[in-house]
């Protein structure tokens, strides 16, 4: 029984590893541009299309074509955010939601009507292997995602530590009008966040594509465990959402193993109760959720 | 009821009267829509007309929460879900008439919804947002889960026993007839609200909720209030969509996407405004049910694409929605017609 359970919390914790890494871009940027992306889970959808075509039409296994995907991904980042999300940045909260609620819809059902509702996998051979480590075993796709979450965190957290642009990107976190003072290029900064954000995701599709199988709502999905994770850890904390990721990947393992009907529910619950007991996240700062609002 | 002072009276208390232009206005829709439910023979059109009379009701409905008090609810569909299965299941397993069991629906719709938004309104923007979204899902999972009361995921059918009793008619045209009483209802319920207390508190607590409970506006209270009269209307229309369509099932009874239609419809018209979500339906629906039966299963999702497009669109280059616009445009073209002021949205870093 020890044994079962160890290995349940393993799958857990890479479980978590994955979703930490879809939601490490979405609070990034919440962080700084204090806009929830509702179509966070159709950047994660492209990334994944893009990864199984260069898988099926070139051969390129998806870790070997993940530079091109970030790459992809981080122009279709940039286009985003000058169209769509720089004209609504002062809109009020509902206005932000309408309209990324609405880049949502079309980009969905843009894939639907290119690339039809068909399930597409990508059958690498390491994407079914299998690694044991004493008596747990330990999926290779899993745990390489599970691993780069952990190094892109920490490369995030150096890059915004260390370089100018990843001061500015903190600077503007705390205080707009600060930084603008500043001489902070602040629609730059903003670019560049949403920019850096997208190209997070573009490297969590890569990684999903040997482990799901991609359609046009694949996004769903894992957008709504993406808001449970990244509220958990409070939003705009990189280091919540990683938490918040391994949280949630733990509480699906188990409720999973208890109680596997209701997987879902249970984590949609716990995501209710923490929102309204402490709607700052376990791990965000007090008044964080009322920020950005206006 | 005019007469009721400034500092005291309900919150129902008419603060003026209803504009007489709306009233005529909604008698003149009542009745082009009544003369078309009886004249146009054609199953295809009948069909429209009657989603477009349901869905520019259930999203007034929604409106007095998402446009109204401003808080935007992407969760409707577990209160159009509850009204569905409710009087469905009544009529089904206990043959209590639909009549009977849409108030019951809409009584439970109402209970819930109070108990999730009791606590959930002291959130703000998009937290109280993606505390509907969960807790639709939860709604959605345990209907889901609870099959041995809701069939699961296969559905429930409703048994074709045409009768008035049964809510249940051969003619289209008494389904239009039926739609249309439900639109003229939440029309009017939505004006009474606009020009009572209740609704210049909604306004206030949209446009800035501090500023409002400085001023000592109860703002919980109200959002509650304009919460329990939305669900209550939305699972009416829950009820309506099973006797209509016959089918009901969880996954498309209580999906996201469906909360997003309604949300959408209002805001492409003019999100807090009485005729905003009338028109923004009538403008969407057509579109929806054309493209739908144009391509059917060949360009499945286009309808969706066009949606998309319009919503960005609209909320970029005129966030107020459509009426609003049109109401701006008729004043600078003919004068000192009235138009109320609409849900601005707050605009300004």
């Amino acid at each position: 029984m020890v044994a079962i359970l160890a290995q349940v919390a393993v799958s857990g914790i890479l479980l978590g590893g994955v979703y930490a890494l879809i939601s490490i871009g979405l609070t990034l940027i919440f962080g700084v541009l204090r806009v929830i992306n509702f179509a966070h889970g159709e950047f994660l959808m492209i990334a994944m299309y893009a990864s199984f075509w260069l898988f099926s039409l070139y051969g390129l296994d998806p870790y070997g074509s993940i530079v091109l995907v970030v790459a992809l991904l981080f122009v279709v980042g940039l286009i985003i955010q000058f169209l769509v999300i720089r004209p609504i940045l002062n809109a009020s909260a509902s206005m932000q939601i309408a309209a990324t609620v609405g880049l949502s819809i079309l980009l969905q059902n843009l894939a639907l009507v290119t690339m039809t509702a068909n399930y597409r996998s990508v059958d690498t051979p390491l994407s079914k292997a299998v690694v044991s480590a004493g008596p747990l075993l330990l999926g290779v796709s899993r745990l390489v995602a599970f691993l780069v979450a952990l190094a892109i965190t920490g490369l995030l957290f150096l890059f915004l530590q260390r370089t100018y642009i990843g001061k500015a990107i903190r600077c503007t976190a705390q205080d707009r009008t600060a930084a603008l003072l500043m001489g902070i290029n602040i629609d730059r900064v903003y670019l560049v966040t949403f920019a850096i954000g997208s190209a997070l995701v573009g490297v969590a599709g890569a990684l999903l594509t040997p482990l799901y199988p991609v359609f046009p709502t694949v996004g769903t999905y894992f957008v709504l465990v993406a808001f449970v994770v990244v509220v958990l850890g409070g939003l705009g904390n990189l280091t919540g959402a990683l938490l918040g990721g391994f949280i949630i990947g733990l509480v699906e393992a188990f409720s999973g193993f208890y109680v596997p009907e209701l997987k879902e529910a249970v984590y949609f619950v716990v995501f209710i109760v923490v929102l309204l007991i402490r709607p700052t996240g376990l791990f965000g700062v007090v008044g964080a959720e009322e920020v950005g609002l206006k | 009821m005019s007469a009721t002072t400034r500092s005291e009276g309900s919150m129902f208390s008419a603060y003026r009267f209803i504009p007489h232009g709306s009233l005529h206005a909604l008698a003149g829709l009542a009745v082009v829509a009544a003369v078309l439910a009886f004249t146009v023979k054609d199953k295809f059109f009948l069909h429209v007309l009657i989603m477009m009379l349901l869905y520019a009701s259930i999203s007034s409905a929604w409106n007095i929460v998402g446009g109204f008090a401003g808080q935007l609810s992407l969760g409707h569909a577990a209160f159009f879900g509850i009204g569905a299965y409710t009087s469905t299941l009544l009529f089904i397993d206990l043959g209590i008439s639909p009549w009977f069991g849409m108030v019951i629906g809409g009584a439970l719709a109402t209970l819930v919804s109070g108990a999730i938004g009791y606590p959930s309104f002291r959130l703000r923007g998009p937290f109280f947002t993606l505390v509907t979204i969960a807790f639709a899902e939860v709604v959605r999972l345990l209907t889901l889960y609870a099959q041995g009361l809701t069939r699961g995921s296969i559905g429930i059918s409703v048994p074709f026993r045409p009768a008035v009793g049964n809510f249940i008619f051969r003619q289209h045209s008494a389904y239009a007839c039926v739609a249309l009483a439900f639109l003229v209802l939440t029309v009017l319920v939505g004006l009474w609200i606009q020009n009572s207390r209740l609704g210049y508190y909604l306004a206030a607590i949209r446009e800035d909720e501090d500023a409002a409970q400085a001023l000592g506006i109860d703002a919980a209270r109200y959002k509650l209030v304009a919460v329990l009269i939305s669900a209550f209307l939305t699972a009416l229309g829950g009820t309506f969509y099973a006797q209509y369509i016959f089918y009901i099932e969880p996954f498309q009874t209580f999906s996201l996407d469906f909360s997003v239609l309604l949300a959408m419809m209002a805001i492409i018209g003019g999100l807090g405004t009485v005729w905003g979500p009338v028109a923004g339906a009538f403008l969407v629906t057509p579109l929806q049910e054309a493209l739908q039966a144009k391509l059917g299963g060949e360009l499945q999702g286009l309808h969706l694409v066009v949606y998309g497009t319009v919503l960005i669109v609209v909320v970029i280059l005129l966030p107020q929605g459509i009426v609003p616009s049109l109401a701006a445009w008729g004043k600078r073209m003919f004068g000192q017609r009235e138009a109320r002021p609409a849900a601005s949205p707050k605009g300004g870093a």
